[in-house]
């Protein structure tokens, strides 16, 4: 069963081999720019840099829609709210609905700034491999180790946890599919009978999971591995003139957005 | 019975198994873009208690076919028979009830606080009555090696591998199926539960129960199995009587699949491969 | 008083008189336990479930304190000792039974690298080794597998490539096939085969007799304590320890162990393949 978790697709363009920290900052630094400003000449030049930084990717545009599909909802939301709390006169009324040239000016603009922020954020998460990701977030953490916060270690307990996801996720079914031909029934009755319904799930997958912590603990000691030690990579971070030159573009490009 | 939606438990008189067919089963799962064939045109019948293995590398479809036997998954094409009857008819659905399934490694799904409460949640799941449900799992403990008495309320988890493999067992015979579909039952098992799980399957097909067993233990197979069905990719590669000559020399080179040993023993000693013993045992009783 | 091995005997692992029990356990899971192995020897250990295998595995690769041993050394390293019991972890290296729960990255040459990471070794030097084991293992396509996408027996593989990119001086395999299927056994058994002609010291622990014939000695375990120590040879010979060991036999082992229960035994070591039956039983009565 081929699970794809943090949508990471696989390849060698020029954006692939930024540096993770680099793209970190530069994608955070946009998407707070994003916002600072409400005007769509802006929103554009924004728009615009996403755009060449996926073009520049070779990801396929359906990865995208497939990042972006599951915030649609979010979409919607919004229209409904300008639709129901429209600001300015209404040209239109139907009980509680409003609809008013103002509103749905503000209803397109929001919606297009979520499009491109998950368009900025597409680009780093398509283009990093989420090993490559936890390392960075871990150096750009580290001054976080002062107030005792273990960041390297919690870097490796992330790449772990996206390492089991898919085993998780067929023994899940597994699972489900052993109790189902006991008679489980996982989709008949309310809320409450669904729930406890999932205990003969939840339970087994914990005591799995609690097995394979101590398992994998000893596997990892036995590779001489222990919490405080200092770690060095089979791929290091390597930061080059290319990362430079995006955060320079980056700073350009906020700066434009800003006051165009 | 048939007809009643809540069933009462069978009688021990009741005709011990179900006869199963398949005719022309397909189905695929559906991967986003690529279908995946997992079963392709698979028909072959087992008579009322008779034994069949199942064969075939990994990924031959084995498991799936054991699921759409048990409904789980429906057939995309063909029909599952059920003492000759087919979805829609009457008494399908009844007689679905009584056909257990058994996972790879079983284990998986114990949850319960005491053994006995595991192994009565697929019984209780069928409506019985609470004395049903006891008589149900006391019956079931005790055929897995399991008694009652010594094991009812230890916690499951507290049990050992073995223990517990027997434990997932009972709580799939406590629900009386009379067809029972075994996934590689015997894999991960140490040497002591494989030969105890060989004896409990044994005393179950003498019982008159129809059995399917899905495993790569070849000559376990042999022991326990009279019938043969070997899968390959999805398709049925040699269905019926035990005969390896009918599969061809690159099934049993490529997903190493022999002979039974006690077959390819008895070839070697000069005597007829089609009458050799089915156990260890009856082979030395047949060279002593 | 240093133990007799520190002052240079060439018995890479020697322990004697190991006794553990679990924390709130009524036994002893092991009691009085003496073993060697030499540099270079493969040495199996059988036993059934509760023999106390793991406990022994985990002991030799200084992950567990024993309670108490007349001595315990392994690769040069005191077991009793904190510090040298981190040292052995280093040169004793242990593969579990698990596939699943030893494989700790999202790809393959990742996971073999962590132990290497774990030792600060510069990238680099990482690279080459990582390739190394890669190629040595045949795993060279499954670089950037997930995994999850693995079969049983190429996450074993892989576990072994990861245990063994640290050089290690001592290998210990934990019931290593036990979660496989007929496939991923051969690989795993090749694999460790070939490991035998590297000078490395073995420590193979199994339940089933059909592993046990590539080693140089063979301990036997009941309930904690040694009930055999000595030639695979010698272990073959005696039905009736076999058959109360409970270990797993091959189809030829159970037809002469039944033939000798009734009364027809045949000559030499127990016979594990068919050759080897079809030999003894054209031996005259």
């Amino acid at each position: 069963m081929k699970v794809t978790v943090a949508q990471y697709y696989p390849g060698s363009s020029p954006i692939h081999r930024l540096d993770p920290r680099a793209k970190f900052i530069a994608v955070s630094a946009l998407a707070v720019a994003l916002f600072l400003r409400d005007s769509y000449a802006g929103l554009l030049v924004f728009a615009a840099a996403g755009g060449v930084a996926y073009a520049l990717s070779g990801v396929p545009a359906s990865w995208f829609w497939r990042a972006f599909r599951p915030l649609l909802w979010l979409v919607g939301l919004t229209f409904l709210a300008q639709v129901l709390f429209a600001p300015g006169d209404p040209f239109f009324s139907f009980w509680i609905f409003h609809l008013s040239w103002a509103g749905l000016d503000l209803a397109a603009f929001l919606s297009l700034r979520l499009v491109v922020l998950v368009l900025i954020g597409s680009v780093l998460t398509l283009t990093t491999a989420p090993l490559a990701l936890t390392d960075g977030l871990a150096w750009l953490g580290r001054p976080l180790r002062r107030l005792r916060v273990p960041t390297d270690e919690l870097a490796l307990m992330v790449t772990i946890a996206l390492r089991f996801i898919p085993t998780l996720l067929v023994e899940l079914d597994q699972i489900m599919r052993a109790q189902r031909a006991r008679g489980a029934d996982f989709r008949s009755g309310g809320l409450g009978q669904r729930a406890r319904a999932l205990v003969p799930v939840l339970v087994p997958l914990f005591v799995l999971s609690f097995r394979r912590a101590d398992e994998l603990a000893l596997a990892m000691e036995a590779r001489c591995y222990r919490p405080g030690i200092v770690r060095t990579r089979l791929h290091p971070l390597h930061a080059g003139t290319a990362d430079a030159v995006l955060l320079a573009l980056t700073a350009a490009i906020i700066a434009a957005g800003l006051l165009v | 019975m048939s007809g009643s939606a809540s069933s009462v438990a069978p009688h021990e008189d009741a005709r011990p198994g179900i006869a199963l067919a398949c005719r022309g089963l397909g189905f695929s799962y559906s991967e986003a873009r690529a279908p995946i064939p997992a079963l392709r045109e698979v028909s072959f019948e087992l008579c009322a208690g008779g034994s069949l293995a199942l064969l075939g590398a990994s990924g031959s479809g084995k498991s799936t076919l054991l699921q759409v036997v048990r409904g789980l998954d429906e057939a995309e094409t063909g029909a599952v028979l059920l003492d000759g009857r087919a979805a829609g008819d009457v008494g399908y659905p009844e007689l679905r009830r009584e056909v257990g399934l058994v996972f790879q490694v079983p284990e998986l799904q114990l949850f319960a606080a005491t053994a006995r409460e595991d192994v009565a949640f697929g019984p209780r799941r069928l409506g019985w009555s609470g004395d049903e449900v006891e008589a149900a799992v006391d019956e079931a403990m005790d055929l897995a090696g399991l008694p009652p008495a010594d094991f009812g309320d230890r916690h499951p988890y507290a049990l050992s591998g073995g223990e517990q493999r027997r434990l997932a067992l009972a709580g799939v015979l406590a629900m009386r199926p009379r067809l029972l579909l075994l996934d590689e039952p015997f894999v991960s098992l140490d040497p002591r539960t494989r030969r105890e799980l060989a004896r409990i399957l044994r005393r179950l097909k003498d019982s008159g129960v129809t059995l399917v067993l899905a495993t790569h233990d070849v000559d376990l197979a042999w022991s326990l199995c009279d019938e043969l069905l070997v899968l390959d990719r999805g398709r049925v590669a040699v269905a019926g009587a035990w005969d390896f000559g009918a599969a061809g020399g690159h099934l049993l080179a490529a997903d190493r699949l022999r002979e039974p040993f006690l077959v390819t023993l008895w070839r070697r000693l000069g005597r007829d491969p089609r009458e050799a013993p089915r156990t260890a045992a009856a082979a030395a009783e047949a060279l002593s | 008083m240093t133990p007799p091995s520190l002052h240079g005997s060439p018995a890479i692992v020697d322990v004697a008189g190991l006794h553990y029990r679990y924390p709130g356990g009524r036994t002893d899971a092991l009691a009085d336990l003496s073993l060697d192995v030499q540099q270079g020897q493969t040495v199996a250990v059988v036993g059934a479930n509760g023999s106390g295998k793991s406990t022994l595995a985990r002991l030799l690769g200084g992950l567990e304190r024993a309670a108490q041993a007349r001595h315990a050394v392994a690769a040069g390293h005191d077991l009793m000792s904190e510090a040298g019991r981190l040292e052995a972890r280093r040169d004793v290296g242990v593969l579990f039974q698990d596939p699943e729960n030893q494989l700790v990255a999202e790809c393959v040459e990742d996971d073999v690298a962590f132990g290497l990471e774990n030792l600060g070794w510069a990238p680099p030097e990482i690279r080459a080794r990582v390739d190394e084991m890669l190629e040595r293992f045949g795993l060279g396509d499954l670089r950037h597998r997930e995994p999850h996408l693995l079969s049983g027996g190429q996450k074993q593989r892989t576990a072994l490539a990861g245990v063994l990119a640290v050089p290690r001086r001592v290998l210990v395999l934990d019931e290593p096939t036990a979660m496989l299927d007929p496939a991923g056994r051969s690989e795993v058994l090749e694999a460790v085969a070939a490991l035998r002609d590297d000078g490395l010291a073995i420590v193979f622990i199994t339940q089933e007799m059909d592993e046990v014939p590539g080693a140089d000695r063979v301990l036997a375990l009941e309930r904690g304590a040694v009930v055999y120590s000595g030639g695979v040879a010698g272990l073959f010979g005696d039905e009736r320890l076999v058959r109360r060991l409970g270990l797993g036999l091959p189809a030829a082992g159970e037809v002469a162990l039944e033939l000798a229960g009734r009364g027809r035994r045949l000559d030499g070591p127990l016979p594990l393949t068919l050759d080897e039956l079809v030999a003894a039983l054209a031996e005259p009565a």
